[in-house]
Parts: structure tokens; C-alpha cells; sequence
């Protein structure tokens, strides 16, 4: 039951944003360099993200990437579902005609699925990008500009 | 691309165990009883029973009225258990890469109490709530039909 490592580096490279990109917007070059992430991967991922509205594009010599949000409307959970279609570990959870079992009207393990898809949802939704900023800032101790590896 | 998700094994199989929790009734019940309700092929039940026997989850009874059991009572049987036997690791990510602060930072902070929430879940349910839960549904149905 594992994320997609695409999703994990989706937050990832958002939250590089919200950290580091207040004052001038970023490139995907130093985001993936930031994140230790290929360019190329973090390239595939921004163009999803961007599809999904959670970041968008400023041209310009100056230009790169700026968050499409508010960074406390930007949850964890919106993060993963744009890359990942949803967040669930069984999608009948999402959508009970995606199963094809005849036992499917009167299934007897759905709502073990339904548990732990609200046990990863109760975190998932509730974190905001605002609030991991604040945390990590918290965190790193006001050095965040200098090694962030 | 690779999603969250559990597994044919997974979820087939835990379909399994709940039937059979629900059906041997202090006695056993035959994979032929548990394909037939829960819409399993038998074959893919026989391998999944070696399976969970090996594992310690269920008994096997030979005989003409035989079938399998759970091996322990049911309110002693977790979730955890069956779901670590047949998934492996629940956790939601592997560790891999290059260690970033960012990075050690969304695993001990979003990853890890992601993990955490689940695994309370797992370990807090047993069989015995889940047949329960599957009681009060059938009641609730059978009310709401009259």
C-alpha cells in the first residue's frame, strides 16, 4: 500500500515552493535540485500540477513557478489526488461500480477499506502546505537558507 | 504508474477471512461455501488457505465435513495481523533517495503519522468487531425493509 513516488516528490517540491520561493518565483530546475529530484521527473511533475491548477507559470526572465493557492487551501490530500487520480487504498471506496464482484451489493470487507482510507485521509486533508511551512521553518531554526540538504 | 493501493492478494483475501469468521460459526466452513458467497474463484481460494495456514491465521479440517477455522477466537484476531500476512508492510512509503531536510522532514511529519493513524486502526479492530459491524448492517437492512 504504497504512495507513488511521484506524489511523494509532487509535495515535496511544493512544499520547496513555500519555503523557498517567497521572494522570487523558482524554476523547475532549482526545485528538483533543491528536492534531489531529475529535472526531467520534476519536469513531468510540475506539468501535472500546473494541469490540476496547484501551481502556475509567470514568463519572463524572472519567470518560474508560483502556487496556484493559497498555501492554506493547498492540502496534502489535494496534492496526491491531482497526481494520483485519489486517495484511497481499495477504489471502491471512491466508487463502489468500479468493482465487478457479484458479492459487491452486500460486500463484507468494504468497510475495513472505508476505515483505512479515513485513517489516511484524516491527515492528509487536514495538512495544509501553510502549515508544513510553518513547521519546517520551526524546524530548520531560521537557517532554512543556507544547506538544505 | 504505481498508485496506494492493496492488493488482489489483499483485498481477495481478507474477503476471505471475514467470510469465514462469519460462516464457521465455532465450527469450519469449505472454501466451496466461501467462493460461492464471496464470488472467488476456488483455485485462487486454495492457494490463498496454504497460504494463511502456513501463516498461522487458519486450521485446516480433513474429512468429508471439513473446510478450515480461524485459529484463534475471533475478538483475538486483529486486523494488523491478517493484513501484515497478506500486504506485508502497511506503511504508505518506502525509504528511498537521497535523505533531503525536506524530505526527512514529510516522513517524520506526514508520512509517518499517516502510517501511525492506520496502524491504530489495524491494531484496534478485531474479527470480532468487523463481524459485528456486519451484524448491525444486516439488522439495520432487515429494519429499514420492513
Amino acid at each position: 500500500m504504497k504512495l507513488s513516488t511521484k506524489s511523494r516528490y509532487a509535495l515535496e517540491g511544493m512544499l520547496y515552493m513555500a519555503v523557498y520561493g517567497k521572494d522570487r518565483l523558482l524554476t523547475v530546475k532549482e526545485i528538483a535540485a533543491g528536492t534531489a529530484v531529475s529535472p526531467a521527473y520534476m519536469e513531468q511533475i510540475f506539468f501535472t500540477l500546473k494541469k490540476a491548477g496547484l501551481v502556475s507559470t509567470v514568463r519572463g526572465a524572472k519567470g518560474g513557478f508560483t502556487l496556484g493557492y493559497p498555501e492554506n487551501e493547498i492540502t496534502v490530500g489535494r496534492i496526491i489526488r491531482a497526481i494520483d487520480g485519489d486517495l484511497v487504498p481499495v477504489s471502491c471506496v471512491a466508487n463502489l461500480s468500479s468493482c465487478k464482484s457479484k458479492a459487491r451489493s452486500n460486500c463484507i470487507s468494504r468497510y475495513v477499506w472505508i476505515r483505512i482510507s479515513d485513517a489516511i485521509a484524516k491527515t492528509a486533508d487536514k495538512q495544509t502546505l501553510e502549515m508544513l511551512k510553518d513547521q519546517f521553518m520551526k524546524e530548520s531554526d531560521g537557517a532554512e537558507n543556507e544547506d538544505i540538504h | 504508474m504505481r498508485k496506494m493501493k492493496i492488493s488482489t492478494k489483499g483485498r481477495y483475501g481478507l474477503r476471505a477471512m471475514i467470510d469465514l469468521a462469519v460462516n464457521s460459526n465455532g465450527g469450519c466452513a469449505s472454501l466451496a461455501g466461501i467462493s460461492e458467497r464471496q464470488d472467488l474463484s476456488l483455485n485462487y481460494l486454495e492457494s490463498i488457505f496454504s497460504y494463511l495456514k502456513r501463516a498461522g491465521l487458519v486450521i485446516g479440517i480433513a474429512g468429508a465435513q471439513g473446510g478450515y477455522m480461524l485459529a484463534k477466537p475471533a475478538d483475538e484476531i486483529t486486523l494488523y495481523e491478517i493484513m501484515t500476512v497478506l500486504e506485508g508492510d502497511m506503511s504508505v512509503y518506502d525509504k528511498f533517495g537521497p535523505t533531503t531536510k525536506i524530505r526527512s522532514f514529510l516522513n517524520k511529519n506526514v508520512w509517518d503519522v499517516i502510517d501511525k493513524n492506520v496502524n491504530e486502526v489495524l491494531t484496534g479492530t478485531t474479527m470480532a468487531d468487523v463481524i459485528k459491524n456486519i451484524e448491525n448492517n444486516r439488522l439495520s437492512e432487515d429494519c429499514s425493509a420492513l
